[in-house]
């Protein structure tokens, strides 16, 4: 599993397979500016600090053009990691925990993927016993 | 007679596959054109972005597009999606008759905004009439002839719906918002060019009423046209009409099943009275459903919302607007 990483605040969170940038954040309980979740809109705009994104669905250019993305401007409710990410939120956005419950739950998630890989025994999600 | 109502709404699209699921499943549209012509208004490339290692969309032309109509709609179409992006491409509102349109054009020249005049055939179906670019840069066009198709229930001995009625099953499209530097002056060209009147206004307050935002209608409904503050030529939304509440309620059911993003709702505006849903489409054009509201005519009264009763005339159960729902356009 991968992880996206938001800033200011460094909140990370897991990203399932296929799932943009934007639906793994919503997904975990927290939340930045964003609106139409189509690509239209353009208002999830945000700066890819760190990692790699494809676009599995159509973008208009005239919204989104090749100079914007050569920057590293990143259409987070498009934007699908194939790395983990650090994104950077535009100036004045932060990201907002917006359901604590979907984020202890998410939390958990991240904490399971993070001790996989480290090699350690997985830690119990909230209800779970403890594997031994 | 003047202005009868919107007649069609004509949309940029970023996919066209998606947006025909969305207008004809979700919606309950019908197509009754494929990518026939849709005019000079096609400005801007039609190239997209492409995933690695497929074939990048590189604009042909023409651009693919569509015409599609509601069930109880009796002209030839209400709605044009055209592949070309996302936005506002124009309006087409319908007039009684060809004197009419002849009195707009002198009058909108008058008033000193550009006009056009377009040919039968330009528009598919539609007959000759007359372009005009609003002072909010807003293409508008106005027109008395479009082909007659019928509703899907027809005018003998009618069902009072479509058997075969798809997803959210809208009736018709209502009405446009859109978006303006100066709402008061594009309000001021609409009352004394096309005759519009104003149902209800936002105004900063009663001392120093600079208008923010204003609900024009035409005929007897609440609003056929509303403009509010914001960027010249961008489209807030466009609507579909619902019968009542339950139909409100059974197209949030549609739009959960469809996975319809959500902007606000279901609620009830203070302006208007009507009830709604704010919901984007798949190119991030934001759609409505709106039910309810109330009867206008010449003699209504306009009434005005305060900037610091707006939330609650917006949005009138929550008195609370959302931060996007007034800054988000296309």
């Amino acid at each position: 599993m991968l992880t996206v990483t938001v800033r200011p605040g460094d909140v990370s969170v897991c990203a399932r397979e296929g799932e943009t940038i934007l639906d793994a954040f919503l997904r975990s309980g927290f939340a930045y500016r964003y609106a139409c979740r189509r690509g239209g809109c353009v208002e999830c705009k945000v700066q890819l600090v760190s990692g790699e994104v494809v676009y599995n669905k159509r973008i208009a250019k005239a919204i989104f053009p090749d100079e914007e993305r050569e920057r590293g401007v990143c259409l987070s409710c498009r934007a699908v990691p194939v790395t983990d990410v650090v994104i950077e939120l535009q100036e004045g956005d932060e990201p907002k925990c917006v359901s604590p419950l979907m984020a202890e739950v998410a939390k958990a998630e991240l904490a399971r993927v993070r001790a996989r890989a480290a090699g350690a025994s997985p830690v119990s999600a909230p209800g779970q016993r403890q594997q031994a | 007679m003047g202005v009868m109502r919107l007649g069609y709404v004509h949309v940029r699209v970023t996919d066209m596959d998606e947006a025909l699921n969305h207008y004809s499943n979700t919606m309950g549209m019908k197509v009754v054109a494929e990518n026939e012509p849709v005019g000079a208004s096609t400005k801007i490339s039609i190239e997209e972005t492409a995933a690695p290692g497929e074939r990048p969309h590189v604009a042909v032309e023409p651009p693919r597009s569509a015409h599609l109509k509601c069930w109880d709609e009796w002209d030839h179409h209400s709605l044009v999606l055209e592949e070309t992006g996302v936005g506002l491409v124009k309006l087409g509102y319908k007039c009684a008759s060809a004197e009419d349109l002849d009195a707009f054009e002198n009058r909108a020249r008058a008033f000193g905004v550009t006009t056009t005049r377009m040919s039968k055939g330009e528009n598919l179906a539609v007959g000759d009439g007359v372009r005009i670019t609003l002072p909010s840069d807003h293409t508008i066009e106005l027109y008395n002839e479009i082909e007659y198709t019928g509703t899907e229930t027809g005018t003998l001995n009618p069902d009072p719906w479509p058997r075969d009625r798809r997803g959210a099953g809208a009736p018709w499209i209502d009405h446009a918002l859109v978006t303006a530097e100066d709402p008061a002056l594009t309000e001021r060209f609409m009352m004394e060019v096309l005759d519009f009147k104003p149902s209800e206004r936002a105004i900063t307050d009663i001392e120093n009423p600079e208008v923010i935002g204003t609900w024009l209608f035409c005929g007897d409904s609440p609003h056929d046209l509303a403009i509010v503050k914001g960027q010249n030529g961008k489209l807030h939304h466009f609507a579909f009409f619902m019968t009542d509440w339950n139909d409100i309620l059974r197209a949030g059911d549609i739009f959960a099943m469809d996975d319809v993003p959500i902007d606000v709702g279901p609620t009830r505006h203070g302006i208007t009275r009507g009830m709604t849903i704010y919901f984007f489409d798949p190119s991030g054009n934001r759609n409505e459903v709106f039910a309810g509201g109330y009867r206008t005519g010449p003699d209504f009264p306009t009434i005005n919302w305060t900037a610091d009763q707006l939330a609650k005339g917006i949005f009138y159960i929550s008195r609370e607007m959302n931060e996007r729902f007034l800054n988000v356009v296309t």
